[in-house]
């Protein structure tokens, strides 16, 4: 067993590591992040997780229902640490997973991954309580600086492969379900069909709809270039939402991303905005980020060959939450937030589509987008929003509590010595 | 020219406003626009007043030593429920009637049925009807004398606009949805309004009057804000989630821990450590029977009980300052003291919090000439200095979190903020990290050093 596996196992079991190891294994991922580009290019299926925020106990309910890495490829939004009680736990083992499996685990940076929101929001002050000394937080600091910012999956499906074991490639193929939803022990709790030609989007009148391809292997007919699959359009995945400053997803690769969250500009926004029921750009009650209406998710989309844009940030009671004509949806994937919230959470999971895109080389973002055999994602796109993926969310609870011990008190802090 | 600070033997009460000679009001406003005028608010007369009048609530509350007609020494401690709240005098029931009226307006505004993310939209339909009611409740539970305090005639602003806008500003904030430290700051300086207008001449000075305020008024405005934080799911937003004391409140744990401390007289100063006899043990907050039972006395187990009704988890892990506060071994009266300097340090020295106190006459931004040198430090190295531009006004609904840099909209932190790596008023510097590099928020503000914290 590696020491890297002795990590996992280690902080699978919510023990921290030395502070050592951890110096090491941040070193480790700096190395791997810097090559990767501003929007990391990951291909289908990939499972989409909102916030985490210290919720360690419920991090491994998300890998028990969504299914463990590196057997399920994971993308996670960012939020991994403040305000739980576990955020150290919690993004060391995501650290770990992405350093042992870096194909199958991409992690985007979130508006908590800075030093100066970490200072107030609680992750400071873990690693103080729990090594003695802010090293550890300096060193996790290191690895925030070099989070991609974004990232593209391709090769979406518009179909979904079967939730569990108990149902056939063949029997479910010939559902035409755009979204499902399941339970945490993987039942359908609900679904929705594929609407009809240009209900879906105002801008994709033309888009063929109600077209059928299964995934490779499933018999599925598919009516148009079904030996290559039926590509969607690209899902954009990103922590907050859209920047007035950003209209294509090549200006997010141009950005310098290697430094602090700035307090405003195109990186931040990118962290913080959200969207909302407003036309056009609005001031976010944040105080950083903006307001971003439906008009201006569908004219990005558009012009960037998009079907989709994931994105967390939001508390949502129901864990997932699609809008403007499902053009953006956020995830979130911390139950029962803050102990208090009762919400449910959800992780959005997209199969994979047939053909070429599922075999794409994982690179640093610049691979495929203009793939001669591909249509370019990131190319002006005369034509129609291409069919949206379809849309699995598996929606849990928080994990249950009882197991778990009882520590000793802490030296109190100073005031109260 | 009076000071704003009377003296009742050696412990400082807050000024009572002479009513025969003219004051001037004015309509309070925010002044604390970027991070370093939290320095100059540590020195303003606000920020002495506010400290004085903590201070003698605090004091209030704790147990007295007192001799019954056999000259025997016996104890007398203060409780929720006691007749400080139910018998008490004509000043306090009748803010317990204004209470209890913004209380039925959530019966007015139920929980709106619709779609929502979190927060409850229907608390805006309360907030407007209170803001709308607001001049007529005042003057039906608020003495005319009061209201009208010192106005001369053509004189642009009154005692009742001053009044009006701390209490508006009591119940958290309706574009946000949230609720926090800040609100309750508001809601102390209400009531220091009416004190230093007299409204509360009726009681008997010494300590009785002070516990009929906490008890009588203090504590059940928390049940307001509680049901109002029930009702309308009011997010835990800007929450430092389990690093803070708590989502809400602060109030609760000074006062609370001092109804627990070790008797005094009335000429003693509050003690340092120590329990009454018979005080629940500081241990015994994680044993949720026991909160049952100690929260109808306490106000300490009140707002732990409080957190039991909201979260579920293991108190230990959802709680963990609270918990680490119940190891105390020094008794009550150090928890006491503790509260007092983290209240200092993590409500009036921040400024996401202080940030929405406005100023008026009666709680100044004037600069106090007797204020220390606030200490220079490291503790607010994470406040802003560079204001985002404009005042935001929210389009949409509630969010989630403020960036702490944001000035206008940003909410004030439910949670306290974290001690354990902070340096307390008096405490040196320690390795706390100084702000990165790549942002402008280091500014070196200085700590204050508590006046009252010695």
């Amino acid at each position: 067993m590696s020491d890297l596996d002795k990590a996992i196992a280690q902080l699978r079991a919510c023990r921290p590591i030395p502070e050592a190891q951890v110096r090491e294994l941040c070193h480790k991922a700096r190395e791997l992040l810097i090559e990767e580009g501003n929007v990391v290019t990951v291909a289908a299926p990939v499972t989409i997780c909102g916030d985490i925020h210290g919720q360690f106990h419920d991090l491994m309910e998300l890998f028990r229902v969504g299914g463990d890495p590196p057997d399920t490829n994971y993308l996670f939004m960012g939020d991994f640490v403040d305000r739980g009680f576990y955020s150290l736990e919690s993004f060391l083992l995501l650290l770990c997973l992405k350093v042992r499996y870096p194909d199958r685990m991409t992690l985007i940076r979130g508006n908590h991954e800075s030093r100066q929101i970490t200072t107030v929001y609680g992750f400071y002050d873990e690693c103080v309580r729990k090594y003695g000394s802010a090293n550890v937080w300096r060193y996790c600091c290191d690895v925030f600086d070099y989070l991609a910012l974004g990232a593209i999956v391709l090769g979406a499906s518009n179909t979904l492969s079967p939730p569990n074991e108990h149902i056939s490639s063949e029997d479910y193929a010939n559902a035409d379900i755009e979204i499902e939803v399941c339970n945490a022990d993987g039942d359908i709790m609900s679904r929705f069909q594929r609407r009809s030609d240009g209900e879906r989007s105002p801008n994709g009148a033309s888009a063929s709809a109600g077209e059928k391809t299964g995934p490779p292997g499933s018999g599925a007919s598919g009516s148009s270039g079904g030996s290559t699959g039926n590509p969607t359009g690209a899902v954009l995945c990103v922590h907050g939402g859209l920047s007035p400053l950003i209209d294509t997803v090549d200006k997010i690769r141009l950005l310098d991303r290697k430094q602090e969250v700035p307090h405003e500009g195109a990186m931040c926004d990118l962290l913080w905005s959200d969207p909302d029921e407003i036309d056009g750009w609005g001031l976010s009650p944040r105080g950083a980020g903006f307001l971003f209406g439906a008009d201006i998710v569908k004219v990005f989309n558009h012009r960037n060959d998009l079907s989709l844009i994931a994105r967390a940030h939001q508390l949502v009671m129901e864990g997932f939450k699609e809008m403007f004509d499902a053009s953006i949806v956020t995830v979130w994937s911390a139950p029962n937030y803050c102990y208090r919230c009762g919400n449910v959470a959800a992780v959005l999971e997209l199969s994979e589509g047939g053909g070429g895109e599922s075999i794409m080389a994982r690179s640093n973002g610049d691979v495929g987008r203009s793939d001669g055999g591909m249509r370019g994602v990131m190319m002006e796109s005369e034509g129609a929003i291409k069919n949206g993926p379809a849309r699995r969310y598996r929606v849990f609870q928080a994990a249950p509590q009882d197991s778990r011990g009882m520590p000793a008190k802490k030296p109190v802090a100073d005031y109260f010595l | 020219m009076a000071t704003s600070q009377a003296t009742t033997g050696r412990f400082p009460t807050l000024e009572i406003l002479d009513p025969s000679t003219s004051h001037t009001f004015i309509k309070p406003a925010k002044r604390i626009n970027e991070g370093p005028d939290v320095n100059a608010f540590l020195k303003s007369k606000a920020y002495r007043d506010i400290g004085i009048f903590v201070m003698q609530l605090n004091r209030a509350m704790c147990p007295r030593k007192v001799k019954d007609e056999s000259g025997k020494e016996k104890t007398e401690t203060f409780q929720i429920g006691s007749q400080y709240e139910t018998q008490p005098v004509e000043s306090v029931r009748k803010i317990q009637g204004l209470l209890a009226k913004l209380d039925s307006i959530i019966d007015e505004a139920p929980p709106d049925p619709g779609p929502r993310r979190f927060g409850n939209v229907s608390c805006r339909k309360w907030h407007q009807m209170v803001e709308e009611r607001i001049p007529a409740l005042l003057r039906e539970h608020i003495p005319e004398s009061v209201l009208k305090f010192g106005t001369t005639s053509g004189s642009p602003t009154s005692a009742e606009e001053e009044l009006a806008s701390y209490l508006l500003g009591s119940f958290g904030s309706a574009q946000r949805l949230d609720y926090g430290t800040g609100h309750e700051l508001s809601f102390l300086a209400f009531i220091g309004c009416l004190w230093k207008l007299g409204a509360f001449g009726d009681g008997k000075a010494d300590g009785d009057i002070e516990r009929s305020i906490v008890l009588g008024i203090f504590e059940p405005y928390l049940r307001v804000v509680r049901r109002l934080i029930l009702t309308y799911t009011l997010e835990p937003a800007g929450s430092h989630g389990v690093w803070g004391l708590d989502d809400h409140s602060f109030q609760p744990y000074i006062y609370g821990s001092a109804q627990l401390t070790r008797p005094i007289t009335d000429e003693e100063p509050m003690p340092l450590e120590g329990s009454v006899l018979r005080a629940p043990k500081p241990g015994q907050i994680v044993k949720a029977e026991i909160v049952d039972q100690e929260r109808k006395r306490n106000m300490y187990f009140s707002a732990v009980g409080f957190i039991n009704d909201v979260k579920t988890g293991p108190f230990w892990e959802h709680s963990p300052m609270l918990f680490d506060i119940s190891g105390v071994r020094d008794g009550w009266g150090k928890i006491n003291k503790g509260m007092i300097k983290m209240f200092n340090a993590e409500v009036l020295s921040k400024f996401p919090v202080v940030q929405h106190f406005t100023f008026g006459s009666l709680f100044s931004w004037d600069q106090d000439p007797d204020a220390l040198e606030p200490q220079q430090s490291v503790h607010m190295a994470n406040q802003p200095s560079v204001p985002i531009s404009g005042n935001m006004q929210a389009p949409g609904g509630a969010v989630g979190m403020a960036a702490p840099w944001a000035q206008a909209t940003s909410m004030p932190p439910p949670g306290p903020g974290v001690p354990y790596s902070r340096i307390p008023p008096n405490g040196r510097p320690t390795s706390r990290p100084g702000p990165p590099e790549t942002q402008p928020g280091s500014t070196g503000l200085p700590t204050t050093r508590a006046p009252w914290s010695k």
